[in-house]
């Protein structure tokens, strides 16, 4: 009893407080004539982006999309080399070769105990430190470097992309089969079937048949512009309707899992005040969120003239119009007869304006603050995952290697077969804790100017003042990436989990 | 029961040592064909480290070692030919724990011996009924007691029908109840007439079993010879000490 | 096989035994040459070894680098604008940080014993080392066709080391530990005092260019003067208080008073306002330390349980009606801070003594609280552009360290939310643990610097250093608060049973048994969590406070006057790594030790 007065007296003392300030803030707001709001989403931000989809974005929501597509970017390609810097940095360390295992400690014990700050200013500085470019260099290159960043020959999808990617994910299901036939092929006969081979090679055949045959799957334009008419034809308000509804069904499911877990052959146990206080705040902040839902989708915004809306727009209308956009663009992407799915470009230098030399905008180039960054949280990360992964292999018990090299497998075999599966399950939780990390440190790009979410959200906001929703916007976006990564985390630590027993 | 007059293991002078310890110190025998030898000794005496070194799982730096005409080197296609030629059987047993039992029994005939599925799932379930256990084929180790994880180990290092067996304490680590289930199960392997040295304070089994019995203390073979001489009528003052203790 | 074999191999009990295989050749065939691959491995990367070493040495002695930029502006890097004339207040801090560390290590007994040979081993990496990289900034200097008296020396030097570092090898004894470890340390850090009064650094010459100068003697006297106060008060605290257990608690109370007396006393220099003091501070003040102390002696009352309860309760309903009359700020923290010490009178309580010795706490702490505030409000008589007069290294350390302090108790409170079996505090303490965790703290300094000004009251500012301490320590106490709960989840059941079976209350139990336990559990989490809250202070220079990182990459590449860095931004970069490096790799390094220390008095 006095447990509850003492938590409900201390929610109240905080609602107090909460409420307080509240005030504080709306009478500081009003003597100084701010009024916070959402409008800046819709209002054109007034600046340009360096880098990213869209350098001139005709909305602050654009902008900031913008900004997310850039931080993702960075996020996606760090790990992804991260990952593997990290392990094989990670595995040095494990190595008996004296050289190898002392050039990971010296990464490691360097890397680990310099700020990120620090090693992205100086990646920035090395960058800066290259030669600049005028008049006299106009021309075309393989590979260019320069103060202006890294010039590479690019590949970018063309005409016939999205027809060709039909054809590919055809063969990735056909391969998929294709794998699991060879492998039962080899467990019947013992001989080896080169399955991993046999699929890829699946792939690589319906991907050069595409090549040349993509211009057949023009047809599915008429497809695509059914699925937009019908996305378009759906009253809008059934949009959040059915959000709403997803999240409550999921607050139902969260529940029924719950009462599935205390459920025994001999019915429930007594439930504690905390069961009863779980099941009652899921419940309702599942009610609550989804009523917030219907009641932000049927908000009235201002949207800029130009687009297929103007003028007062619900946000439901605004997601129904995403929705047909979607299917839209995949119309668009297919036509009868298209060119070849991708083009090539090398990096060039060319004139813009008078005496003015700059990349030209074909070149894929890898700017000053995309290569900090991105070198710098890789970098960074790795050393992280070094130890990550040595010490999940360190986990494996030494008896593990000493029976598998016993049996008579090889050292490649067991350390696919037995370290890796038992390592994996060690490794996968604080792995996920560094991805979240490099998530989130890429934030610093902001101090050298790379455009994302914070830094052109601090533009938004210096520009329109709107800092209380900017800084809302910069924390539910983190929050998301943050609770998507330990979602997969998770799923597969209870997946692999359930390997054992 | 046979002893064949051919030499399937023989050590000269094997020495090895831990940084500064040394653990062996120059050990010669020599095993036969359908031999059981029992190496006994007190802790810390180097018998682990010499039947490791007997497949390599320890590197020995001075002396020879020669297994079934094949001399340890670090040429690795040597090791490998050892090693599915020697199975080993560990104190602490040392299943994967991701695996099911039949599949910890059929791994290294299907990635080593390049088996079929099938013919390497039958004769791992003649194995299982072999140690008496062909109920626990599905289960995971974890799942299983002591004796029976030991035997699977067992069924494992047969799987690849190894001509010689080395086991490393197999009973230590185990409750009195399960220690005579497995050494059933090696009675009877050695009945069959696998080579077999097994490290153990089992007593009994050595008296029953073994062709013969060495002493092992500070890193070297102080005494060997059969069991009966060795039980009732040892010389060395260490071996009468030793036994005296556990005796 | 006969029956009748039967084989003694030896007399003798034992075969001495023999020296393992040695020598450069069985090293190098085990560690770099025992198959194919790994001969393969060896020279490739040995090949890149060589190339990185050569490219770097060759980096840091290339003619046209501007190490001028950090020599010249090392104060600057060190203490940003804090005056000139005044720095003697500097070297005071430092002293009395030193005087207590060397107390501490004396009465912690610190040091542990080296064999000959593992200093040895060291002397030789060291040595070899160094002469490897002498070698090639020698034939770099050649090459160049520039004086290489340096490298030689320096290759010399190394070779040196090396064969004395091999000498001590020798010998049966040589791994018998018996060599201090802090005279060891003691020599290695007279190394780079010496050097000061040796070597030549690159200094900037007026109207262009750099020479080789003499380290300035503002610099190197002082540390000298510093490094002999460490080593004399080292050798006399040994004598005098060494390894005595009851110094410890004073020591430990020095070090807490320490932070705010150097930071707020000696670097600060404030003016204090004295009539306001005798008109307002010194009678609220010891109205609150008598009246309190009689009031916490009589709630101290085992007997009194509901007493403390009572009147905590009724002081915090005080402290929350002072907000709406205006008083001095002194009052209503003197209130809040009483409410806290009634309300958990309860779990202290006991005999005579224990209730004397909690009206004596209450009493010291109000007469500390009162100064505090009296220096808080007190002006500073140090005046810089920067608008503090803390910056440079000196920001970057009271930074750090207010951070820890302030995050800690915090951080404490927040796991046992979250372990806490009461749902409410469990939800407020997980929501805020994730969402501060989920968000990066670029944009919790960003709240602090933009936000922070519509949340207070008109008329009251908070100045940008406090700011930041803020943002840091609200976002280290979240990950602190998961560190703390790894502790309190891996406290075994039987400890609650049995300090239940003793009769303590829930917050006795948690005070006296599981918090400690739990706290010493995680000691290398913790560590690890001030590396990385020391690291993050870096931060603040996205926000434009003037720490050690500011001054390195956006002051000095932007200085024309009175010698000209522009552009300059490697060096000073590289300068930074360094320092932090050395920082951080010897908390890690120190943290290690203890982790060990702990281990071994555990087990
Ligand atoms: N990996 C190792 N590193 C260092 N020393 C080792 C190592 N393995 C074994 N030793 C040392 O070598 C000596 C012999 O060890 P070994 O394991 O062979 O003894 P044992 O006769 O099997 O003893 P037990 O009956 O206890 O198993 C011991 O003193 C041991 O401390
Ligand atoms: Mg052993």
């Amino acid at each position: 009893m006095l447990k509850w007065v003492a938590q409900l007296a201390f929610l109240a003392f905080l609602i107090a407080v909460v409420v307080i300030v509240g005030r504080v803030v709306a009478s500081n707001l009003s003597n100084r004539g701010i009024n916070f709001g959402w409008q800046w989403l819709s209002d054109p931000p007034g600046f340009s982006i360096r880098e990213g989809i869209d350098t001139t974005p005709d909305s602050g929501a654009r902008a900031l999309l913008v900004g997310i597509v850039n931080m993702l970017r960075v996020t996606v390609a760090g790990i992804i080399f991260a990952t593997i810097i990290g392990t094989v940095i990670g595995i040095a360390r494990l190595s008996n070769n004296w050289i190898v295992n002392k050039i990971g400690t010296a990464y490691i014990e360097t890397i680990r105990n310099i700020p990120l700050l620090v090693q992205i200013f100086f990646w920035q500085a090395l960058m800066l430190s290259l030669k600049t470019f005028g008049e006299e260099d106009v021309g075309s290159y393989f590979t260019h470097s320069s103060v202006k960043g890294i010039a590479l020959p690019g590949i970018f999808p063309s005409d016939g992309f999205w027809q060709w990617m039909v054809f590919v994910v055809i063969g990735l299901v056909a391969a998929r089969y294709v794998f699991r036939w060879r492998s039962r092929l080899m467990e019947e006969t013992g001989n080896e079937s080169y399955a991993l081979t046999s699929a890829i090679g699946t792939v690589l055949v319906f991907a050069a048949l595409g090549w040349f045959l993509h211009p057949l799957f023009g047809w599915m334009s008429a497809i695509w512009g059914a699925l937009e008419g019908l996305a378009r034809g759906i009253p809008a308000p059934l949009y959040s309707w059915a959000i709403a509804l997803a999240i409550v069904a999921g607050a139902a499911w969260w529940i029924r899992g719950f009462f599935e877990a205390r459920k025994t052959p001999a019915g429930y146990g007594k439930f504690t005040d905390d069961d009863i206080f779980r099941v009652a705040f899921a419940a309702l902040s599942g009610l609550v969120i989804a009523g917030f839902v219907i009641w932000l989708s049927s908000r009235v915004v201002q949207v800029p003239s130009g687009g297929s809306l103007e003028g007062d727009v619900t946000i439901a209308e605004l997601i129904r119009l995403g929705a047909g956009n979607f299917w839209n663009f995949f119309e668009n992407k297919f036509h009868g007869s298209a060119g070849s799915p991708f083009a090539f470009e090398l990096p060039s230098i060319e004139l813009r304006g008078a005496g003015f030399a700059q990349y030209g905008s074909e070149s894929i180039v890898i700017t000053v603050p995309f290569f900090a960054v991105f070198v710098g949280v890789t970098v960074y990360t790795a050393a992280f995952i070094a130890e990550v992964v040595r010490a999940g292999i360190l986990a494996v018990p030494r008896g593990q290697t000493e029976a598998a090299s016993a049996i008579g497998l090889k050292r490649s075999q067991y350390l696919r077969l037995i370290i890796l599966p038992q390592a994996f399950r060690i490794i996968l939780p604080p792995m996920g804790n560094q991805y979240l990390n490099l998530a989130k440190n890429t934030s610093l790009g902001t101090a050298v100017a790379y455009a994302e979410v914070v830094a052109v959200g601090f533009t938004l906001s210096n520009q329109t003042g709107q800092s209380l929703p900017i800084v809302l916007t910069w924390m539910v976006f983190y929050l998301t990436v943050s609770l998507s990564i330990s979602a997969v985390v998770n799923y597969y630590n209870r997946k692999l989990a359930l390997v054992e027993r | 029961m046979a002893v064949s007059d051919k030499d399937i293991i023989v050590c000269e002078g094997v020495k090895k040592w831990f940084g500064d310890f040394q653990a062996l110190k120059g050990v010669t025998t020599t095993v036969k064909e359908g031999e059981v030898v029992v190496i006994i000794g007190p802790s810390g005496s180097g018998k682990s480290t010499f039947i490791r070194c007997i497949n390599r799982l320890e590197q020995h730096q001075e002396g020879v070692i020669v297994v079934d005409g094949v001399e340890m080197t670090n040429d690795v296609r040597n090791i490998e030919k050892i090693r599915s030629e020697v199975g080993m059987v560990f104190q602490q047993f040392n299943l994967f724990p991701h695996l099911t039992v039949l599949d910890n029994i059929t791994l290294a005939p299907l990635w080593v011996r390049k088996r079929t599925k099938t013919d390497a799932q039958e004769r791992g379930m003649q194995l299982l009924n072999r140690v008496g256990i062909p109920e626990q084929a599905e289960k995971y180790p974890g799942q299983l007691s002591g004796g029976q994880q030991q035997r699977v180990a067992i069924a494992r290092a047969l799987a690849m029908e190894p001509r010689i067996m080395l086991f490393d304490e197999p009973t230590s680590a185990l409750d009195p109840e399960m220690i005579k289930e497995v050494l059933d199960a090696m009675k009877e392997l050695a009945r069959s007439g696998m080579t077999m040295i097994v490290v153990t304070h089992e007593m009994g089994f050595a008296r029953e079993v073994a062709d013969r019995v060495l002493f092992f203390d500070y890193g070297t073979i102080v005494e060997e010879g059969t069991p009966e001489h060795f039980f009732t009528n040892p010389q060395h003052d260490r071996t009468k000490l030793f036994l005296s203790q556990i005796l | 096989m006969s029956d009748d074999t039967f084989v003694v191999h030896t007399e003798e009990a034992e075969l001495p035994p023999e020296p393992p295989p040695h020598g450069p050749m069985v090293w190098a065939r085990t560690n770099l040459f025992s198959s194919v691959t790994n001969t393969i491995l060896s020279v490739v990367f040995g090949g890149i070894t060589l190339l990185f070493f050569w490219n770097m040495v060759g980096f840091i002695i290339g003619e046209d680098r501007r190490w001028d930029a950090v020599t010249a502006n090392m104060r600057l890097l060190m203490v940003q604008a804090y005056p000139q004339e005044q720095s003697v207040r500097i070297w005071l801090s430092l002293a009395i940080i030193l005087v207590l560390a060397m107390a501490t290590l004396a009465v912690w007994g610190a040091g542990t014993r080296l064999s000959r040979y593992a200093v040895g081993t060291t002397l030789m990496t060291a040595g070899a080392f160094l002469s490897f990289l002498s070698l090639i900034a020698t034939l770099h200097l050649v090459l160049d066709s520039r004086t290489a008296v340096w490298g030689l020396g320096g290759l010399v030097v190394g070779l040196v080391l090396a064969g004395v570092g091999y000498q001590m090898r020798q010998g049966e004894e040589s791994k018998v530990p018996q060599i201090p470890s802090l005279m060891v340390t003691a020599v290695a850090l007279a190394v780079p005092i010496a050097a000061f009064w040796v070597i030549q650094v690159p200094t900037p010459i007026l109207g262009g260019g750099q020479e080789l100068a003499p380290v300035a003697l503002s610099t190197k006297l002082p540390l000298t003067i510093l490094y002999l106060i460490a080593v004399v008060s080292y050798l006399v605290a040994d004598r005098t208080i060494g390894e005595q257990e009851r110094f410890r608690g004073p020591l430990v109370a020095l070090w807490v008073l320490s932070f705010p007396v150097i930071v707020m006393v000696i670097l600060r220099d404030p003016i204090i306002p004295y009539d306001l003091v005798t008109s307002t501070y010194l009678p609220i003040g010891a109205a609150f330390a008598i009246v309190g102390a009689v009031v916490m002696w009589f709630v101290a009352d085992p007997t009194k349980k509901e007493a403390g309860l009572g009147v905590g309760a009724l002081i915090f309903v005080l402290f929350l009606l002072s907000w709406a009359i205006s008083v001095v700020m002194v009052v209503r923290i003197l209130l809040l801070m009483g409410a806290l010490f009634a309300l958990s009178a309860p779990t202290f309580a006991g005999e005579q003594r224990a209730r004397l010795r909690y009206a004596g706490v209450w009493f010291v702490s109000v007469v500390l609280v009162t100064y505090f505030v009296v220096l808080v409000v007190a002006e500073s008589s140090i005046r810089s552009e920067s608008g503090s007069f803390l910056g440079g290294l000196m920001l970057t350390f009271p930074l750090a360290i207010a951070g820890m302090a302030l995050s800690f108790p915090l951080g404490v409170l927040l796991a046992l939310g979250r372990t806490s079996t009461m749902p409410i505090f469990r939800l407020l303490s997980t929501a805020y643990i994730e969402v501060v965790r989920g968000v990066p703290l670029i944009t919790w300094l960003l709240v602090a610097f933009v936000l922070l000004p519509f949340f207070l009251p008109p008329g009251v500012g908070i100045q940008g250093v406090v700011r930041a301490i803020f943002a840091v320590a609200f976002f280290s106490a979240a990950y602190l608060a998961e560190n703390i709960r790894g502790g309190l989840q891996s406290i075994g059941k039987g400890q609650y049973e049995a300090a239940k079976a003793l009769g303590m209350t829930t917050v006795q139990m948690t005070v006296f048994i599981t918090l400690p336990q739990a706290l010493r559990a995680v000691i290398p989490a913790l560590v690890g969590q001030v590396i990385a809250l020391f690291k993050d202070t870096s931060l603040v220079t996205i926000v434009g406070l003037f720490d050690f990182l500011h001054i390195a990459r956006a002051v000095i590449p932007n200085q024309s006057q009175p010698f000209n860095f522009i552009g300059v931004l490697r060096e000073p970069l590289l300068f930074a790594a360094l320092v932090y490096w050395i920082i951080t790799f010897s908390m890690s390094r120190a943290s290690l030790r203890l982790e060990r220390k702990l281990g071994l008095g555990e087990r």
